[in-house]
């Protein structure tokens, strides 16, 4: 009992002579919104970014490290629309921080500053890990980075109000640059229009969406749930009936089905990045986009 | 400037009403047509791209309705450059509904074939009082349904959290498992726990049963805790502002459940301490360690001697207290931090139980003797290991070892003399197990135990178990 006490205290004193931090500090859930935070808030701002590229933001695991930074942090920016419904509610739960819960400036969903996709009329588990806000990807639609970023802006005025021109001055740095990169995007994507995909999971639906292609179907035969060998047999099938442009998967996700199906259909399987450092070449929200659509052109044939 | 007189002409000629104008030859009139014509180009041209703007707008909203067909439709490819839909307020798609509010509610179905080699009813392990409401059912032969929890979960308002899980036993008797509130506005890395609750001893003793990886509780847990202690109370937990996880807790409850005892007083009736750290190793892995303790009273009731009582003949009482101290460890490691595909999970816990207090020997008269009271005591202790390997996004396999130490035993002369000493005897049981995970929401496992608890017997387990989780989506802790 008193061993327990005196290492309290002793904690206690070690929290107390740690100095107060003069920056937000941030927990992004995502790389992608790690990344936005970094553009916006400089070096006002320090992020620890929750998850990587690699790691399927669906299944992460609660972990310890996680708990104690959302213990720390002044703003979480995460996804939404129940991306994270697996592990967030733990960690907000369990981390006794005040400023971060749910209708607390420190909540900020990504998710809840645009419009989304495939919003379901009806949800039903028999559909897979259906998300009944829409889709949560959203940040693979460059225009929605711009929407989130404006919003991401507003909320880190009012957290760290003294700083609110420092982010201003950088958000419309940003906007700048990044509206200048759209339109660049959207002329070189432009022979992308029509391209018919077959993505892992319903994660490039956004990207599918703004560039004009098409997704023809998914190697999950339902959002969450792996391809099994008759499914994919049945999509081998199908695409030899009516052959897709290219396979796709995202960084994170078992390449094993992908170049299987490309093995015996002929087309063209593609990593994405689908975020930042999912592949060497996206280091950044810029490069994330230029790699994309420089791989996804790349297997792009000439119509 | 165009003087208004030329903007009404102009206008007019780009309603496509114009009236054949007079040509002369004049340079004026020359410049006038020039400057009309230009107008004109200017007008149609903007109403073209007021046109297209209108169509593309058009085409997102409907394209934004119809969310299942839109990938095939061709017609969605025509708006690649379509300018962005303007941010519309979050989605609330129950706007006025009663519902609205209703807190997240979750089901959990579970069903069991077992086959015990030895009869399950008679099972207890040699040498270790145990908690004889939970830990000594090892549940019926045959095909037996599990419990059914439902769990209702919600933010209470701005200031607390609120959670019931009712457990529906086959017997049709129910329990309130779990009933609390806490707080989630503290700050400073404080959180209030009030109500039942699984404590937080441990590492197995607040995962729910649908969560654990085996069918049935580690030996430890199932003799010391049963199949988890919860009690009634209040519980504070502090996380340290620190990059690495260090958490500090304790607890005071009504000592409700064995390993204590329900009693008629005031103050408090157990008492809980608990510390975690935990970090990441590497991208892969992460762990947390902990160590608690326990410490709560009987008056006998609730705590079942019935391996002494086998063993000597009579009927005997233990009333005294009871400390629980435990480590515990859980490591958890997959590739790139990614466990969707392949993940490997270790768990380990030791604990150490200490009675102290009187036994009443022979309450019954059952030798003649009469009801003997004398100081006795007991220091037991146990641990377990435990592994599972998720090789396949469906399919995992897991091992598990536990093993008693029956410790020391002081018993009174009296006692003594009758049979009431240490077993020369160590418990120990292997588990294997491998289940298949269609989803996320639904488990089918295989399990096998070779059990070997009780002094002299062996009792080969089988078990085939379902667990199917319906409505809102679980989050699990680490």
């Amino acid at each position: 009992m008193r061993i327990v006490w005196t290492f309290a205290i002793a904690l206690a004193a070690l929290a107390g002579s740690i100095p107060a931090q003069a920056t937000v500090s941030i927990l992004a859930c995502e790389p992608e919104w790690a990344a936005l935070s970094k553009e916006v808030g400089g070096d006002k701002v320090s992020v620890y970014q929750a998850t990587t590229a690699l790691q399927d933001p669906h299944r992460i695991e609660a972990r310890p490290s996680l708990i104690a930074h959302t213990r720390s942090a002044d703003l979480l920016v995460c996804a939404g629309a129940d991306l994270e419904v697996g592990w967030l509610p733990v960690l907000l739960q369990t981390s006794g921080n005040s400023k971060v819960q749910l209708g607390q400036p420190g909540y900020f969903m990504a998710a809840d500053f645009v419009n989304k996709l495939e919003v379901p009329t009806a949800v039903d588990r028999a559909q897979g890990d259906v998300h009944p806000y829409g889709n949560p990807h959203v940040h693979l639609d460059p225009r929605n980075i711009s929407r989130v970023a404006a919003a991401l802006v507003e909320r880190l005025g009012k957290i760290d109000a003294k700083n609110a021109a420092y982010y201003q001055a950088r958000y419309k740095d940003f906007d700048e640059r990044w509206t200048k990169a759209i339109a660049q995007w959207q002329a070189r994507a432009a022979p992308l229009k029509g391209m018919k995909l077959v993505p892992y999971h319903k994660d490039e639906v956004y990207l599918i969406n703004w560039l004009g292609m098409v997704e023809m179907m998914n190697i999950e035969p339902k959002p969450g749930i792996p391809p099994s060998a008759g499914h994919l047999s049945e999509m081998l099938a199908k695409l030899q009936a009516q052959p897709a442009d290219v396979i796709t998967r995202g960084a994170y996700q078992d390449p094993k089905a992908a170049e299987w199906l490309s093995e015996h259909t002929k087309i063209p399987a593609v990593m994405l990045p689908y975020t930042v450092g999912g592949t060497p070449e996206a280091k950044d929200l810029f490069s994330l986009f230029d790699d994309t659509i420089n791989r996804l052109l790349k297997v792009r044939k000439p119509a | 400037m165009v003087h208004p007189g030329i903007i009404a002409a102009a206008i007019v000629v780009a309603l496509g009403l114009a009236p054949a104008a007079q040509a002369q030859a004049n340079p004026e009139l020359d410049e006038i047509r020039q400057q009309i014509k230009e107008l004109k180009d200017s007008y149609e041209s903007r109403i073209q791209a007021l046109e297209k703007r209108l169509k593309d707008a058009e085409d997102a909203a409907a394209k934004a309705q119809t969310t299942a067909t839109q990938a095939q439709s061709a017609a969605a490819q025509t708006q690649a450059s379509a300018p962005p839909a303007p941010p519309e307020p979050p989605q609330a798609s129950q706007q006025g509904s009663p519902n609205a509010f209703n807190p997240a509610i979750s089901m959990i179905l579970n069903g069991t074939y077992a086959n015990f080699s030895q009869d399950p009813a008679k099972a207890s392990v040699t040498g270790f009082l145990s908690n004889a409401n939970t830990s000594d059912a090892l549940g019926p032969r045959g095909f037996s349904l599990g419990e059914s929890e439902v769990t209702l979960s919600s933010n209470v308002d701005h200031l607390f959290y609120g959670q019931a899980t009712f457990a529906f036993e086959p017997d049709n008797t129910f329990s309130l498992e779990e009933a609390f509130a806490q707080t989630t506005s503290l700050g400073y890395g404080l959180t209030i726990k009030g109500g039942r609750f699984f404590s937080a001893i441990g590492y197995e003793n607040s995962v729910h049963p649908h969560a654990w990886d085996f069918v049935d509780p580690s030996l430890v847990q199932r003799v010391f805790l049963g199949d988890n202690y919860a009690d009634d109370g209040v519980q504070v937990s502090w996380i340290a502002p620190l990059p690495v996880f260090v958490e500090i807790g304790g607890g005071v409850g009504r000592g409700l459940n064995p390993p204590g005892s329900d009693r008629d007083k005031n103050g408090v009736g157990a008492g809980t301490l608990f510390a975690h750290v935990g970090d990441d190793i590497g991208t892969g892995g992460s762990y947390r360690v902990g160590v608690s303790m326990l410490r709560t009273s009987t008056d006998g009731t609730g705590t079942s001697i019935a391996d002494i009582d086998d063993r000597t003949g009579t009927t005997n009482r233990f009333v005294g207290d009871t400390q629980l101290y435990g480590v515990d460890f859980v490591y958890k490691w997959a590739p790139e931090g990614n466990p969707k595909y392949q993940n490997f999970k270790l768990v380990g816990e030791w604990f150490q139980q200490r009675r102290s207090g009187d036994l009443i020997f022979d309450e019954t008269g059952a030798l003649g003797i009469g009801p003997t009271p004398e100081a006795f005591m007991l220091k037991q202790f146990g641990w377990y290991l435990q592994g599972v390997y998720q090789f396949h996004p469906e399919w995992r396999v897991g091992l598990r070892y536990d093993q008693l130490e029956e410790g020391s035993w002081n018993a009174g002369p009296v006692a003594s003399a009758n049979g009431v000493v240490k077993p020369d005897f160590t418990p120990r049981r292997y588990s294997a197990m491998v289940d298949w995970n269609p989803s996320e929401f639904s488990r089918l496992r295989l399990q096998f135990n070779q059990d070997k608890s009780q002094i002299g017997l062996t009792d080969n387990q089988v078990f085939l178990q379902y667990i199917f989780s319906l409505g809102t989506h679980g989050a699990h802790k680490f």
